[in-house]
């Protein structure tokens, strides 16, 4: 129907844990080749993006089979020593490739581990992805360079954490207006906007409470307020009814649905099947991998 | 860090007692290297003749020396005066030079350089037998005013004038005639001097007044070498004696405070961590909302400058307000041993801020380093 807000390609992420020194090296090897290889793509040089492809696809493989070293000299074709770390290596996503478009609004399920939290901190720029491209809203957010995250973050993407994660010493005013501060908007255009957005999710008269003045879901009112305040082209939202009741839940959702039929698109990690019933697409994730989809007709 | 406030207090006071000590401390070494300075100010165009081999611990001379004296080439004028301790015994306790009683031949008076003004009454003059003009640092000692009387060595003397503060010897002397000081000097002298002559050839130091275009410090020698049993000293003389002793003192004084500065400097660093690590979660949210590195890093130097310039006007505070009240309880005994210069003050409270937001980078810059969904998930 809308324009393609995200695109995810082959996205994959290794956690390497503890002390394993050569995994991570090999890690390393292949996060700077397949950067490369967008670079090659970009440019058009299609020998050279091609190589680069195989030498991925085989370090990847060695790497799968927890051949590190020999991963590692695939690539650079040093040779380095074998080493038995204490650590251990985490495939938290395998591949995923996702499309989501304008105006969506998007529920990602699966058990403990499945890796959708991994998948969300993806999305929202939060962490890199080891091999893959994704695509916000028309920005290569693989290709950005580090320093110029934030200002893409701030831009592009709102956030609503599991547990809420408002800074308690700030009054919800103050933390709708934390975004704003750092695009670096005047005081007084700040303060507007953050009160637009509070009176938008029905806490107009709670502007000058603390987080610990507010119950879970007004807390978490204002947490959403705090990720449409700059306008965002995607809300994440994970675990949004994580710490609430039920009724609280219903609230909150409540406000997520008169948002998304506004035009927002959102993007919710959850555990919660009622949450999940009321969105109409559902990601289903396993074992770093997307199982299945389903839409609801609703 | 407002929101903090124990702890931030706590550091601030880290900081203050650091420039406590710098303030006080740096006024004492100021005092002490403007007496210098003022000194080296005073020396600067004559050579000073003293009968040892110190330029202030001088014994008894004939005034005929003069006479010799005068003879070396390049000699303008030679004035005879003496200098004694303003009581019988010896101020032990004292800071900068002792106070003293003073008294010159006043003909060459013209050719001193070093000009004092008088902040009332008038200068010496020919003549003023019984008379005296008092040091800016001894007025509350003697309890001196114009006109009225002061006791020194148990004889009464009317008081004619006061002097304005010169910041170095002058301050803390009393001018007389000659011949009022040589009776009091004689009087000091062992039996066996005294027996020998009498109270108007005797003196204890001579100024002399260079030609112009003739260096002090080479007449100085020239001095040394024509003329037999005294020692003459020029500015450089000077120099040597006094300098390089206040210099190690000054820098004494500078270690002692640079340390409590140092002290004060790592608990800003000890603060500013524990503060940031109790906030990753904060910080992780302003990182995930869109805060820059400079954003961050701009938000907790400014926190670690405040709390460095908060520590460092209330320190600079302290500091002079004891400078103020030991200066004026010490001022009846016409010791003052403070000197609260402007630099002094400019340079504590800019120094505490740098070392504030100095201390603060290395906290800042974790700060910067904090892995967002790390920081997130935290509890």
């Amino acid at each position: 129907m809308a324009d393609t807000m995200l695109k995810m390609k082959d996205v994959s992420k290794i956690y390497v844990l503890g002390n394993q020194k050569n995994a991570r090296k090999a890690q390393k090897a292949i996060h700077n080749l397949s950067k490369k290889y967008i670079r090659f793509t970009k440019k058009g040089n299609k020998t050279e993006a091609a190589k680069a492809e195989k030498f991925i696809a085989k370090a990847q493989r060695l790497f799968t089979e927890e051949k590190y070293e020999q991963s590692y000299q695939s690539i650079t074709g040093r040779k380095i020593k074998p080493k038995s770390g204490k650590g251990s290596v985490v495939h938290a996503l395998n591949g995923v490739s996702l499309e989501i478009k304008a105006g969506e609004l998007v529920a990602i399920m699966g058990p403990s581990g499945s890796g959708k939290s991994t998948l969300l901190n993806m999305l929202g720029i939060l962490d890199q992805p080891t091999s893959g491209q994704i695509h916000i809203d028309s920005s290569d957010v693989t290709a950005t360079k580090g320093r110029n995250l934030p200002g893409l973050r701030s831009k592009k993407l709102g956030f609503v954490f599991q547990s809420f994660n408002l800074v308690p010493t700030l009054t919800a005013l103050e933390n709708v207006m934390l975004p704003l501060k750092y695009k670096g908007l005047h005081l007084r255009t700040r303060k507007k906007q953050a009160r637009d957005a509070l009176e938008t999710v029905g806490l107009g008269d709670r502007l000058d409470h603390k987080p610990a003045e507010l119950s879970g879901g007004q807390q978490q009112r204002v947490a959403i307020a705090r990720s449409i305040v700059s306008n965002p082209a995607i809300i994440l939202a994970d675990e949004l009814t994580g710490e609430l009741d039920s009724k609280m839940t219903e609230e909150v959702m409540r406000l997520v649905l008169k948002l998304n039929k506004a035009g927002q698109t959102f993007i919710i990690v959850t555990h919660n099947p009622d949450v999940a019933k009321l969105c109409r697409r559902i990601i289903y994730m396993k074992d770093g991998r997307i199982e299945k989809e389903t839409k609801n007709s609703r | 860090m407002f929101r903090r406030k124990g702890r931030t207090v706590l550091t601030v006071f880290g900081i203050t007692i650091g420039i406590f000590a710098f303030t006080v401390m740096g006024s004492m070494a100021e005092k002490i290297s403007l007496l210098v300075s003022g000194g080296t100010e005073f020396y600067s165009d004559k050579v000073t003749i003293s009968q040892s081999d110190s330029l202030f611990l001088s014994g008894p001379m004939n005034v005929n020396k003069a006479a010799e004296i005068e003879k070396v080439d390049g000699v303008k004028a030679v004035s005879a005066s003496v200098f004694t301790s303003l009581s019988k015994t010896f101020d032990a306790v004292s800071f900068g030079p002792p106070a003293s009683i003073t008294g010159e031949q006043l003909e060459n008076r013209e050719l001193e350089s070093f000009k004092i003004t008088y902040s009332s009454g008038r200068q010496i003059e020919e003549g003023d037998r019984g008379k005296v003009v008092i040091g800016a640092d001894l007025v509350k000692k003697l309890d001196a005013k114009v006109g009225s009387n002061v006791k020194i060595r148990d004889k009464d003397y009317e008081v004619v004038g006061i002097m304005e503060k010169t910041l170095t010897a002058p301050d803390n002397s009393v001018v007389m005639t000659l011949p009022d000081v040589q009776e009091i000097y004689f009087g000091e002298l062992p039996e066996i001097v005294q027996s020998q002559s009498k109270p108007s050839e005797v003196v204890n130091g001579f100024t002399v007044y260079p030609n112009e275009g003739v260096d002090p410090n080479q007449l100085a020698a020239k001095i040394d070498n024509e003329v037999s049993d005294i020692s003459a000293f020029g500015p450089q003389d000077f120099q040597d004696q006094i300098a390089s002793a206040t210099g190690i003192f000054n820098a004494i004084l500078f270690g002692v405070a640079l340390i409590s500065l140092i002290v004060g400097g790592l608990s800003v660093i000890n603060t500013m961590t524990m503060s940031i690590s109790e906030r990753t979660k904060e910080i992780g949210i302003k990182k995930a909302v869109g805060a820059k590195t400079k954003n961050i890093l701009g938000e907790y130097l400014a926190e670690a400058g405040l709390i460095g310039l908060f520590g460092g006007l209330l320190g600079w505070g302290l500091g002079a307000l004891t400078v103020f009240f030991v200066n004026s309880a010490t001022e009846s005994s016409g010791n003052q041993i403070f000197l609260l210069s402007a630099r002094i003050s400019v340079f504590a409270i800019i120094f505490a801020t740098v070392l504030g937001v100095l201390a603060g980078f290395y906290p800042a810059y974790r700060a910067t380093r904090i892995n967002i969904v790390k920081a997130l998930r935290e509890e």
